[in-house]
């Protein structure tokens, strides 16, 4: 009876401690820097007119693996700077929850780039490759924050949230002929650039000024 | 059974409330007023209370700043209030080793 109590003391005492133990590494500088890469990779996407579909794709993924990469040495630096590990259980956990649908985005783009042709029959479209798919990518992306901000600050969740039904409803504005069909190559960089640059641009700057001093507690 | 452990668990910490508290705050340098009340769906008189009564037992130390022109309440253990902790767990821990040395 007795070490049944203290034992679910205990339980709840590490519950709350993991809790606790919430990711904050580097969040405004991270958002801030791939708001920036996601800007000028959106310029450079429309100025040099990266308009047929696999080069659209291909670019974008480039794109996202150099936005990954500088993350985690974004993160990394600032563990190294406040003497933390940086494979810490937090970051381990953000890490999990991220994973998933990033893979999935990942590997839906590489079929795309490698198979293209032989999935349902001739090349993949513009409006699959430049319309569909970084809706899809923005959709991904927005559940993978919202399973990361259960280990983050609550923003993250919100931030997840807003970018899932962002591209569910351009989705569904594109699917009942809202956009014209013979832009999509202007509306796929340009909604990258939007979400994967201003958006971070803009969301890291209000962490900037809100955020509490400390990283990783 | 030895009852001993039992009549040694801190009074102040073995309380839902402040032990809760207390968890979170040994898992992180600090927290704000805000983090805390949000984590443990406490009321803020509740939470107010709480933070007294270890603030009072020497467990925790409270420091208001200002950010963005609005005050900020953090909370953190003190040296004595990790140490408090530590022993408390300590005694959970040799209950439960002893219920179950008994037991077998």
């Amino acid at each position: 009876m007795e070490s049944n109590w203290a034992t679910g003391h205990l339980q709840v005492i590490r519950t709350l401690m993991e809790r606790s133990a919430v990711y904050r590494r580097a969040l405004a500088p991270v958002m801030t820097s791939n708001g920036v890469l996601g800007t000028a990779a959106a310029a450079v996407g429309l100025a040099a007119r990266i308009e047929a579909p696999r080069a659209f794709i291909g670019y974008w993924m480039a794109v996202a693996l150099v936005g990954v990469a500088g993350s985690f040495l974004l993160a990394r630096r600032q563990a190294l700077k406040d003497a933390e590990p940086f494979w810490s259980p937090p970051t381990r956990r953000v890490a999990q929850a991220l994973l998933p649908p990033l893979l999935f985005g990942f590997v839906l783009g590489l079929l795309l780039v490698v198979r293209g042709g032989s999935l349902g029959g001739g090349a993949p479209g513009p409006a699959l490759c430049l319309f569909w798919l970084p809706l899809v990518w923005i959709a991904l992306y927005g559940c993978a924050l919202h399973a990361a901000g259960f280990f983050m600050p609550r923003g993250m969740k919100i931030f997840g949230w807003a970018l899932v039904l962002a591209s569910s409803v351009i989705g569904a504005a594109g699917a009942f002929g809202r956009f014209d069909w013979a832009e999509p190559p202007l509306f796929g960089n340009g909604v990258m650039g939007l979400v994967f640059g201003l958006a971070h641009l803009a969301y890291g700057v209000y962490l900037y000024f809100t955020e509490q001093s400390g990283n990783e507690t | 059974m030895n009852p001993e452990p039992f009549f040694q668990l801190d009074r102040v910490i073995h309380e839902k409330g402040r032990m809760a508290i207390m968890s979170m705050l040994a898992a992180s340098a600090d927290l704000s007023f805000t983090e805390l009340r949000d984590a443990l769906g406490m009321t803020d008189g509740n939470l107010t209370t709480h933070i007294r009564t270890l603030q009072e037992a020497g467990y925790l130390s409270v420091t208001k700043s200002f950010q963005n022109n609005r005050s900020l309440t953090t909370c953190s253990l003190t040296r004595a209030g990790r140490q408090a902790f530590a022993n408390y767990i300590n005694l959970l821990e040799q209950i439960v080793r002893e219920t179950r040395s008994n037991e077998q």
